[in-house]
C-alpha cells in the first residue's frame, strides 16, 4: 500500500517538475533531437515514454549511459507524455539541456549510469 | 553530459556500402563545416575482415588468411552508431586526412597506411572485439 501511495506522488512530482521545465528551461523534444543533444554532451536528463520500442529504448539508454547522463523512463505512454509537456501531438523521448527553475535533475535520476556496470 | 564522439571511438556504420563495419573515428566535426552543416567525422573501418585462424594452419596460410581490406570515409554522424570500445592507433595526420578524398592516389596510399596499422594491430591481439565480423 505505502508503494501504490509513493508512485501517484511521484508521477505527479514529475509532471509538475516536467511543466516548470517546459516553462523556464530549454527542452528537445523527439529522437532525433534528444541523440543529437547526448551526441554533443548537451543533455542533463532524457526522458522515455513507456510504449517506445524496446530496440529504440535501449538505444537511447546506451547513447545515455555513453554519455553519462540519466535517464528516467516516464510512467506512461507517449500520448501522456506529450500532454504533460502541454502538447498536443505524442512525445516518446525528450531532452532537458536546462532545467531552469526545476529541480527535476537533482531528485529524479533514478539511474546513474556512471554508477552501474563500468 | 560529456561528449564521447571522440578520435579512437570504435562506431559501427549503419548506412551505405560499409553498413554492417566496424569503423574507428579519426577526426570529428562535432559543428559540421562550411560545406557539411551537420555533425560528421572521419572514419577508417574494415571493409574485409580477416578470416578465421586456427591453431593446426601452417604460416603462410596464417598470414594469408590475416589479410583484411580497409575503408575510409567521412559520415554524418546520424549514420554512426557508437560503442564503448576505443582503438588507439595513431595514424599519420599527413596522409590520412580529409584531403585524400580530392585524388584517388591519395586515397589509395592513405587507405594503405590504414591497411598497414590495422595489420599490425591485428597481430598482436589486442583490440579483438573490433576486428571480428558483427552477427547480424
Amino acid at each position: 500500500m505505502v508503494v501504490q501511495k509513493k508512485s501517484k506522488k511521484a508521477a505527479e512530482n514529475i509532471n509538475a517538475r516536467l511543466a516548470l521545465v517546459m516553462k523556464s528551461g530549454k527542452y528537445f523534444l523527439g529522437y532525433k533531437q534528444t541523440l543529437k543533444t547526448l551526441r554533443q554532451g548537451k543533455a542533463k536528463l532524457v526522458i522515455i515514454a513507456n510504449n517506445t520500442p524496446p530496440l529504440r529504448k535501449s538505444e537511447i539508454e546506451y547513447y545515455a549511459m555513453l554519455a553519462k547522463t540519466g535517464v528516467h523512463h516516464y510512467n506512461g505512454n507517449n500520448i501522456e507524455l506529450g500532454t504533460a509537456c502541454g502538447k498536443y501531438f505524442r512525445v516518446c523521448t525528450l531532452s532537458i539541456t536546462d532545467p531552469g527553475d526545476s529541480d527535476i535533475i537533482r531528485s529524479m535520476p533514478s539511474g546513474d549510469p556512471t554508477q552501474q556496470a563500468s | 553530459m560529456g561528449k564521447f564522439m571522440k578520435s579512437g571511438k570504435v562506431v559501427l556504420v549503419l548506412h551505405g556500402r560499409y553498413a554492417g563495419r566496424k569503423a574507428i573515428i579519426i577526426k570529428n566535426h562535432d559543428d559540421g563545416t562550411q560545406d557539411k552543416p551537420y555533425g560528421h567525422c572521419l572514419v577508417a573501418g574494415i571493409d574485409r575482415y580477416p578470416r578465421k585462424v586456427t591453431r593446426k594452419m601452417g604460416k603462410k596460410k596464417i598470414k594469408d588468411r590475416s589479410k583484411m581490406k580497409a575503408f575510409m570515409k567521412v559520415m554524418n554522424y546520424n549514420h554512426l552508431m557508437p560503442t564503448r570500445y576505443s582503438v588507439d592507433i595513431n595514424f599519420e595526420k599527413s596522409v590520412v586526412n580529409k584531403d585524400a578524398f580530392r585524388d584517388p592516389a591519395l586515397k589509395n596510399k592513405a587507405r594503405r597506411d590504414i591497411k598497414g596499422k590495422f595489420e599490425e594491430r591485428y597481430k598482436t591481439g589486442k583490440n579483438k572485439w573490433f576486428f571480428q565480423k558483427l552477427r547480424f
